[in-house]
């Protein structure tokens, strides 16, 4: 009697630990199931929200040179290593054709040569003596030397010059040119346009120009970085002139 | 023994959980300081990657600053793996698979768009997807 009474004591514990078990297992499933519908929401709104970003960038193929400042520091008006041993300044207007000449001709290979490597920071100095529109793109330049993005707004902006003083630096046109500026905000540019810090910004390049007897642009200043700089006179807008005067205020540098 | 086995897992599992919430705190938080001193972060071999993505337009989102959204939540994970209902486990869950999806968007972001790459970014994507990996774990298997 005792037996059979334990034979059924045990298959009955023997049951519940089943059912336990299968509870436990069930248990699993459904969090199992639970965590995979997680995932997939998330992957879908992560999906969503790429899509939506990806409509709002609204490339037009248009952008200028996308790759010239890839993974170089701009800080301000400065363009590449803050350590970089030579300087050269350059004061542009944004609407003078030569400022765009020197743009496509020349810094694309002063960048590839000397700022990529290290061994050269331009710094950016905006005039606005052409007019209306070059002062309105100036202080949207400006603005956008606050984000560290001036350099690649005078390259977008370069890339689409209109005919001088036409009225066509308009907001939306900085707008359009801006689109293709990785993580640049040009409606906040064209909201602090104007302000203290970027008129300010603009005075500063003013005051520079006439201290080194500047009155034309593209005008360069060339020097070690931090010390004594001096006017870079050049025949022509190609790399050679600015290659030999690199190349010489290196050697000192170094020297 | 088994039970005593899945137990002493678990408890490594929470142990490592609030390690990496530790890290996510100092890198959101170094992070959030520099974005608000407007300093750059310092980046391995001076790369210029942290400098062009901390001044992008997608530092903010809504003029919060992205790594401040980043230290709350991992507050946030912190405060709910110091209560041990299978609740709060499903919020651990749920804070972090929300985190490592906002990770992967950004990493997108810097990767396709920005085309500039954080390092300090990147230590937070895996700190993140490591803390979703324990979570997960963690709630299957509780």
């Amino acid at each position: 009697m005792a037996s059979r009474r334990e034979e059924k004591e045990r298959l009955k514990a023997e049951r519940l630990e089943a059912q336990q078990a299968e509870q436990v297992a069930a248990g699993k499933r459904r969090r199992l199931q639970l965590l995979a519908g997680a995932v997939a929401l998330a992957v879908l709104i992560v999906g969503a929200l790429i899509v939506v970003s990806q409509s709002g960038d609204d490339d037009d193929g248009s952008e200028p040179r996308a790759d010239l400042f890839r993974g170089i520091a701009q800080k301000g008006i400065a363009l590449g290593d803050p350590g970089a041993p030579v300087t050269i300044v350059e004061f542009a207007d944004l609407q003078c054709p030569f400022c765009a000449q020197f743009s496509t001709g020349v810094l694309d290979d002063l960048v590839a040569r000397y700022v990529r490597p290290g061994d050269l920071r331009m710094e950016l100095r905006l005039l606005s003596f052409l007019g209306p529109d070059s002062i309105r793109g100036a202080q949207v330049a400006a603005a956008a030397a606050d984000q560290d993005r001036v350099w690649s707004f005078a390259e977008a902006f370069y890339a689409d010059q209109g005919a001088e003083n036409s009225g066509y630096v308009t907001d939306d046109f900085m707008r359009e040119i801006s689109s293709g500026i990785a993580g640049f905000d040009i409606d906040k540019a064209i909201e602090e346009a104007g302000s203290e810090p970027s008129v300010g910004l603009l005075t500063e390049a003013d005051t520079l120009a006439a201290e080194n007897g500047i009155n034309s642009t593209p005008s360069f200043l060339i020097g070690p970085t931090g010390g004594k700089l001096q006017q870079l006179d050049v025949d022509r807008l190609e790399l050679g002139p600015f290659a030999d005067a690199i190349d010489a205020e290196l050697d000192r540098t170094r020297g | 023994v088994a039970d005593r086995q899945s137990g002493a897992r678990l408890e490594g599992l929470l142990l490592a959980s609030i390690a990496l919430v530790l890290v996510g705190i100092g890198i959101s938080g170094y992070l959030t300081y520099t974005h608000y001193e407007g300093i750059d972060p310092s980046c391995v071999g001076g790369s210029s990657g942290c400098h062009i993505v901390q001044t992008s337009k997608y530092a903010e989102l809504a003029g919060v600053p992205v790594a401040l959204i980043g230290l709350i939540g991992y507050f946030l994970i912190g405060a709910t793996l110091f209560a041990r209902s299978e609740l709060d486990r499903t919020i651990t869950l749920g804070l972090a698979l929300g985190g490592a999806a906002f990770t992967v968007y950004l990493t997108y972001l810097e990767v396709f768009v920005i085309e500039a790459i954080c390092q300090w970014c990147v230590a937070n994507a895996v700190t993140m997807w490591a803390l979703f990996i324990i979570a997960a774990i963690r709630f299957v298997r509780a």
